[in-house]
């Protein structure tokens, strides 16, 4: 944590960054916050919270740099959340240049519950690596399912959704200004359980753009295993369009543009 | 009391340029398919989002059938492209769900097409009619 907070410390009073978003403790509880050059003793109470004490950093980065355009900030990141800054750089949402990482490696453990193929960001100051786990069993167990034990197990999980939105508000990829969610021609209003159609419109918009960080299924009040259906959603990317979600290498995402070849066929009837 | 054949509801969404002049075509010839198809016109199949679709199931679809031009032929150029990006995922999506992805069935039908078209209704509507109507259907019934 030293590493950290000295890192910080040199980049706000040499004014490379107007704050650190991170977290704070208070209470007891770790809190999502921002650190400013103005109140630099806050720093000694800056942590790192546990993988169960996560909030959506890169979403209030958004708001932050919508609301200070000019300006550049420094976040702590774990391997989701910088799959999300560079997704977010994508579809044009942030700017590189004004983000600095501060990054934190997850345990093994966290990795493991988590499924996580990328456990780690690309700058450590905190946290050891520890090994990716590059398959779902999650994934590979419904995918071992008959068609209609699959149906049966996924109608089960949407008949309990509440339509919070909860899903939709904690989910740092979640940037648009109007929600096919709440579009009254195309999903029924004022309906709960909401139509069933409801998990799977939301899990065609994360596809290609969820970062697997998990936070819409703790969010959850239901229980719904979302983050098997979004992890499904991004291998299909892989499979189909090669498409690495969050990673800088692959080019856009395959529905943010038309592309240049047409690589599929369509089924035969 | 004989059992009255199993008459499904299908949703077409026809590229205005190709598949929905192929229609027209069609019934200028007098092709025969069955009248289960409801037309919507779009003006290119890249129009067509995933959640129109989800959306045609969810108010009782049983099959929707999408039709475009063909790669290349594309009034707007590569509005194709995303066509078959977005139902080629979404069939695959459906998959995993326990869904019948069977019953979203994408065609590429040129407006010189018009046997083409009445062939693939036909097949298509006969493929839905042996699946039996949309499971969705069946629970939408039962809530409401
Ligand atoms: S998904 Fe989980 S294990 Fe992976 S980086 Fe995020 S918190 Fe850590
Ligand atoms: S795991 Fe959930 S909250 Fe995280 S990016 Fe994906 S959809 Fe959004
Ligand atoms: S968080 Fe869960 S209950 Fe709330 S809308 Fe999303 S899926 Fe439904
Ligand atoms: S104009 Fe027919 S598919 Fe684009």
């Amino acid at each position: 944590m030293d590493k950290i907070r000295k890192k910080v410390k040199s980049l706000l009073t040499e004014g490379k960054v107007a704050g650190y978003l991170g977290y704070i403790l208070r209470e007891g509880h770790p809190l999502p916050h921002l650190f400013t050059r103005d109140h630099l003793a806050e720093l000694e109470q800056a942590v790192v919270p546990p993988g169960d004490a996560r909030y959506p950093l890169d979403k209030i980065l958004q708001a932050l740099a919508r609301r200070y355009p000019e300006d550049t900030f420094t976040i702590q990141v774990r391997g989701c959340d910088e799959r999300g800054l560079n997704e977010l750089y994508k579809w044009g949402q942030l700017d590189p240049d004004k983000v600095v990482l501060v990054g934190v490696a997850c345990p093994q453990e966290q990795a493991d519950y988590c499924e996580c193929p990328g456990p780690y960001p690309s700058v450590v100051d905190y946290g050891e690596k520890c090994n990716p786990v590059p398959q779902s069993r999650r994934v590979a167990r419904i995918d071992s399912l008959g068609q209609e034990a699959a149906f049966q197990e996924w109608l089960g999980h949407f008949a309990r959704c509440v339509k919070c939105y909860g899903c939709r508000d904690v989910c740092p990829m979640c940037f648009c200004k109007e929600c096919g969610l709440e579009h009254p021609e195309l999903m029924s209003i004022g309906k709960v359980p909401p139509d069933t159609i409801f998990q799977l419109v939301r899990a065609i918009h994360m596809a290609g753009r969820c970062i697997d960080c998990g936070l819409c299924e703790e969010a959850c009040p239901a229980d719904i295993p979302l983050r098997v259906l979004y992890k499904k959603g991004n291998l299909l990317v892989k499979e189909l369009f090669d498409y690495d979600t969050g990673s800088l290498g692959t080019g856009l995402s395959p529905w943010k543009s038309l592309g240049d070849e047409v690589t599929l066929e369509t089924k035969p009837l | 009391m004989a059992e009255q054949e199993f008459q499904p509801k299908i949703i077409g969404f026809f590229c205005n340029w190709c598949t929905y002049a192929g229609a027209d075509l069609a019934g200028v010839t007098r092709l025969q398919y069955p009248p289960n198809i409801r037309v919507i016109r779009v003006m290119c199949s890249g129009t067509v989002s995933p959640h129109h679709v989800l959306r045609a199931f969810q108010k009782g679809a049983d099959g929707v059938l999408i039709g475009g031009c063909h790669i290349g032929d594309c009034h707007y150029l590569r509005g194709n492209y995303m066509t078959i990006k977005r139902m080629r995922f979404l069939q695959d999506l459906l998959k995993f769900t326990g869904f019948e992805a069977d019953r979203l069935h994408l065609e590429w039908i040129s407006a010189a097409e018009g046997p083409k078209l009445a062939q693939t209704v036909t097949a298509f509507t006969n493929k839905i009619k042996s699946m039996g109507p949309s499971p969705l259907k069946r629970l939408t019934a039962k809530a409401a």
